[in-house]
């Protein structure tokens, strides 16, 4: 039951890795940028503002597409963890408190 | 961007900036489309008469059944972002004491042109056909399909309007109640631009830009004495537009 929870919740989430973000954001920008000029663009030269309508709602339909879903080109360099530390190097460089004593 | 959440606002967001950017590109692009609009308006017949403001009042006012003939061209005014023109003649004429207070202006005729890309509606202006234009067919095809009439003459595009001995929609008083043998009255035409997008444009009557001021669409007059009941009721009869059907499905 738990494993099926945590699956719903990462497509849910759909978490991507960092240079994921920065594709995404850039496809933002990029698509609705240009589907905004063609939409003009395209109206202009047909005289036909109906144009401009359908091909900018066109293109914004097209970002949300290709930006929003979690899709495995924003996953391509997932930030590994750190290497897990075992035994008495673990806590080295932490010190922890409780109640102003040193515990190490 | 971390998770779908944060991208569907910002995709929204950023489409929010990109629509308002078309919309201003879309409304500042008119003034590139040059305008020519010409009109001649001429005066065809006013006739005063007593009337009443509606069927139970007691009170007695004169009122002025102006007809006019109206030749445009107002093609120019339709640009891509043009969804419809209002046209409208009013009869001006000055007050008691001119220094003081201002001229009077009264509707007699308007319009709704819309362009040809404008959703249909029954309230938009129907052009009348001219006598002298020749019928179309009635073929086997279009018989089960009803005429629908164009707010512009046969083989003409929107903006043009050509109106022979037009009857008004409105039959004018004034707040006095008198208007006969009033001097110095003007007919002048006046339109609404109305965008898709962007601002509402009055007639321009002074050349701006692109833009030319309208050349003619006035005429001068003078209501004449008050006639009695040798006026035919026929004659004082006024145009009714679409709006006719306020109330009713349309």
């Amino acid at each position: 039951m738990d494993q099926i929870l945590e699956q719903a919740r990462t497509i849910y989430e759909g978490e991507i890795d960092f240079k994921g973000q920065q594709l995404a954001e850039l496809l933002t920008y990029a698509l609705l940028t240009i589907s905004g000029i063609i939409a003009f663009l395209a109206g202009f030269v047909t005289q036909n503002i109906y144009q401009t309508l359908y091909i900018g709602l066109g293109g914004t339909a097209l970002t949300f597409l290709v930006v929003v879903p979690p899709w495995p080109y924003y996953n391509q360099n997932p930030q590994p963890w750190l290497p897990a530390k075992t035994g008495k190097s673990a806590l080295d460089g932490v010190s922890i408190e409780v109640d102003g004593k040193k515990i190490s | 961007m971390h998770n779908t959440l944060t991208r569907v606002q910002n995709v929204f967001g950023f489409f929010t900036s990109v629509a308002f950017a078309v919309a201003a590109a879309i409304a500042m692009s008119v003034l590139l489309s040059p305008q020519t609009p010409s009109a001649s308006l001429e005066l065809r017949n006013v006739q005063v008469v007593k009337g009443r403001p509606h069927y139970y009042s007691t009170k007695r006012e004169e009122y002025a059944h102006v007809k006019f003939d109206l030749d445009a061209d107002l093609t120019s005014l339709f640009s891509w972002n043009t969804k419809q023109l209002f046209l409208y003649i009013t009869a001006s004429y000055p007050s008691s004491d001119p220094t003081i207070i201002p001229p009077s202006e009264a509707v007699i005729w308007d319009a709704i042109i819309p362009s040809d890309y404008a959703p249909l509606h029954p309230n938009t202006y129907i052009h009348p056909t001219s006598k002298t234009a020749p019928k179309p067919k009635k073929s086997a095809k279009g018989k089960g399909k009803k005429e629908v009439g164009k707010p512009y003459p046969a083989g003409a595009s929107p903006g043009i309007v050509r109106l022979d001995n037009q009857k008004p929609k409105y039959q004018i008083t004034d707040v006095s109640g008198k208007i006969a043998e009033r001097e110095n009255a003007t007919l002048t035409l006046h339109w609404n631009v109305q965008p898709w997008v962007g601002a509402l444009v009055w007639t321009n009557t002074k050349t701006v830009g692109r833009w030319q001021g309208l050349q003619g669409g006035e005429a001068k007059f003078a209501f004449p004495p008050l006639k009695g009941t040798e006026v035919k009721k026929d004659d004082l009869k006024t145009e009714t537009g679409g709006e006719r059907n306020r109330g009713s499905p349309a």
